[in-house]
């Protein structure tokens, strides 16, 4: 009889599963046959040839390559980077462990501006009205070779003095091109010729890991003999961010890289603003116990239950105003401000619980409110923090309407797949699915990954809201 | 904590909010007196009430509410017994609860737009669910203006169900066995002991998803934006509608949006100002 109960409720939820993952299963089968042919009635389950092809087509369009040598591409910049990280973990002792958090500090900021801001301009040709990026990347590589220098100053072996000397030689040679710009010796912005071959690509690929990439996670992983996990979360973000970032560029394929490339920065930025000013206010709030913070709590609230619409259309109308549609920042902002009363309701709910006493004796001992909060109360409440980010992740990642309205062009992911894939034709059903497919493969990761928090994180913010 | 402390702590998000939430707000209400043009944004003229009138007497804007009325009224009941249900089965099961919750999550955190476009396929022609319903009835699925509605509707459920069954399934967790034991002693059947014991402890829980399931369903967009499209206009809530009378290119209406826009609050405040109040009155109780 137990037996019978016990299975019985093990096939009750093996058919809920199943209403569950139903359609991800029918999307992943139907993306990867060659092609759905709408005229058929019967679905498509065998006699076609399985391929990856509707994946190359909805990320590349490309005929000469397919997604085996974006594998390749991401796997080796992988190895690679894994394996510099690993010299910097051998290299660090606790002696150079301040400088080198600083050093990974700055040499992420300018990584991220150079390939930001500095990479599409040396790329691309050279126009007339582009001068003001020759002053800014002037002002950059003078960034950079201080960063050069301290590296090899810092430097507590042969391996850092030979990779900061190596940064040091390719800012030379980037400033030595500057200058001919300047003296109007060369109209050509590139530095190397982006080439749509597999040789080409690989030539770039390891100058920039050798000059970039390298001494950043070199950097970072100077950090990871402490016991945290966050550079291992630096690198291997910048890993990926990096490999999709250089992969159209060097093989000269579609813009949907763009696209990802758009929902990551998006994301990040949305959860590293929200949280960090929401973290605040959410202490505040569990803290004080003024008539204000009610109020703003029940305004908050409020703030939660509106519909999107009724923000999306003034911003894109003051957006239109300022000049600013079609751009990550106005999306960023949208993102942020409609988080807030989420983000500061659930950080409240995780400080009711941590005791009061704990900051007080630290402000006992001298510390002021603020100094307490960041040493004593955050390195407590990461598990709360790891929480909120995963909701305001999914927030920004899954984002349809803002995009829609505030970015006619410059999309990310779920606007893409809307716009690119609507249509009755079976290449746009296939595509339609093989785009689902990726699209839904980093969020499942990222649950996997911390889906202990994600529950903890709902049941928490629900048994005490 | 002293106020300037306070402040100095909130101001950030507070600002954010006032810049970004309250200002908009105000332009809002401000620019739904106007006529205004999504391609000549610079000229408003004053119009007074004339929007309202007109959407007031709009057939199409009495049908985005009528339909997103009966979509609240049955997906959100729907989906949270759907979830206690599970999440009553899954209390009583400890082998493999991580992979059933896994799978049993993704509905929820998948990308909306995405989880439509994958659900909608298994409806078009060589679609699984299209052809099993050609095998049984001998006919082809079409989506026809008839049955889109519940296909959107069927879609919602399988959506937020996961919502509901996390945070009852959390509830669960807190439920002290000796309640259900004593109840058991004195020979309450598994029903009775449901609805005297466990519903009782999951009352908090049962309103706030009600609450949160009931704002978040009234402002559903991406899902119906997906799924109707601009084939099936009558099976738009009034967040598509909202945003298409805007986005139109025939239309462009922005004045007409705003106006839309603040029916869409005052709709939503009908239902919850109760509960604001109520929470007001909570957070200034516990602070004395």
């Amino acid at each position: 009889m137990r037996f019978f109960k016990t299975s019985s409720r093990h096939i009750t939820l093996g058919l809920l599963v199943i209403w569950s993952v139903l359609p991800f299963a029918w999307a992943i089968q139907s993306s990867i046959k060659f092609t759905r042919d709408v005229a058929r009635k019967e679905p498509v389950l065998w006699g076609y040839e399985t391929t990856s092809s509707a994946y190359n087509k909805f990320w590349l369009d490309s005929d000469e390559i397919n997604m085996l040598h974006v594998l390749v591409f991401i796997v080796t910049f992988g190895v690679i980077a894994a394996l510099i990280g690993y010299v910097g973990k051998l290299v660090s002792t606790p002696a150079n462990e301040r400088s080198g958090r600083g050093l990974a500090a700055a040499a992420v900021v300018a990584g991220v501006f150079f390939v930001w801001k500095i990479v599409p301009i040396i790329t691309e040709p050279r126009t007339a009205d582009n001068n003001n990026a020759v002053a800014l990347l002037s002002v950059l590589l003078i960034v950079l070779l201080v960063i050069a220098v301290l590296l090899i100053r810092t430097g507590p072996s042969k391996v850092t003095t030979v990779l900061g000397t190596g940064v040091l030689g390719f800012m030379l040679v980037c400033l030595a091109r500057v200058i001919q710009i300047y003296l109007g010796e060369r109209d050509q912005w590139s530095l190397w010729e982006t080439e749509s071959s597999l040789w080409g690509a690989v030539g770039v690929v390891l100058t920039v890991l050798t000059f970039i990439v390298g001494p950043i996670l070199l950097g970072v992983g100077m950090l990871r003999n402490r016991d945290q996990s966050w550079p291992w979360f630096v690198s291997v973000g910048l890993w990926l961010g990096m490999a999709l970032w250089w992969f159209p560029r060097v093989f000269a394929v579609d813009d949907k890289f763009d696209y990802f490339v758009n929902s990551i920065i998006v994301t990040v930025l949305t959860m590293l603003i929200s949280i960090s000013i929401g973290v605040l206010a959410g202490y505040a709030l569990a803290r004080y116990s003024g008539v204000s913070g009610a109020v703003i709590l029940i305004v908050a609230l409020a703030f939660r239950a509106l519909p999107r619409t009724a923000f999306v259309l003034p911003y894109y109308f003051a957006a239109q105003k300022l000049g600013i549609l079609d751009s990550r920042l106005v999306i960023v902002m949208a993102l942020v401000a409609v988080n807030q009363p989420f983000t500061i309701w659930m950080f409240r709910t995780f400080f009711m619980d941590v005791p009061k006493e704990m900051e007080e004796a630290a402000m006992m001992d001298g510390a002021t409110r603020f100094e307490a909060f960041r040493k004593i109360i955050i390195p407590i409440m990461w598990p709360g923090i790891i929480a909120t980010s995963l909701f305001t992740l999914l927030l920004a990642y899954n984002e349809f309407l803002f995009v829609r309205v505030l970015a006619p062009t410059n999309w990310t992911l779920p606007v893409a797949i809307v716009s690119l894939t609507a249509g009755e034709s079976s290449r746009a059903l296939t595509e339609a699915a093989a785009a689902s497919v990726s699209i839904t493969l980093p969020i499942v990761v990222v649950i996997i990954l911390f889906q202990k928090h994600l529950v903890k994180g709902l049941g928490a913010g629900a048994v005490k809201g | 904590m002293n106020r300037r402390t306070f402040w100095g702590f909130t101001i950030p998000s507070v600002g954010v909010m006032l810049v970004l939430m309250v200002f908009p707000l105000v332009t809002t209400i401000w620019f739904s007196l106007h006529r205004l043009k999504i391609d000549d944004i610079d000229n408003p003229t004053w119009l007074g009430l004339e929007n309202y009138r007109e959407l007031l007497s709009d057939e199409q804007f009495w049908a985005a509410f009528r339909f997103t009325l009966i979509f609240v009224l049955i997906t959100v009941p729907v989906h949270m017994i759907f979830g206690l249900g599970v999440a009553l089965v899954l209390d009583k099961v400890t082998r493999g609860r991580a992979i059933y919750m896994a799978a049993l999550l993704l509905p929820f955190i998948v990308t909306p737009v995405v989880g439509t476009v994958i659900y909608k396929d298994l409806f078009e022609r060589g679609g699984l669910l299209a052809w099993v319903y050609e095998l049984i009835r001998d006919t082809p699925f079409v989506v026809t203006k008839g049955n889109v509605k519940w296909l959107i509707i069927i879609q919602q459920v399988w959506h937020v169900m996961p919502f509901s069954l996390i945070t009852f399934f959390a509830g669960l967790q807190t439920l002290p066995t000796e309640r259900s034991e004593a109840a058991a002693i004195d020979g309450a059947n598994y029903w009775r002991n449901l609805w005297h014991v466990v519903l009782p402890h999951l009352r908090v829980l049962l309103l706030f998803v009600a609450l949160i399931s009931i704002m978040d369903a009234y402002r559903v967009y991406d899902s119906v934006f997906v799924f109707a499209g601009d084939r099936f206009t009558e099976a738009h809530t009034l967040q598509v509608y909202n945003v298409e009378q805007v986005l139109d290119p025939n239309i462009g209406r922005l004045g007409k949006g705003y106006a839309i826009a603040v029916l869409n609050i005052v709709g939503i405040f009908v239902v919850l100002v109760p509960f604001l109040w109520k929470s007001y009155k909570d957070q200034i109780a516990e602070r004395h």
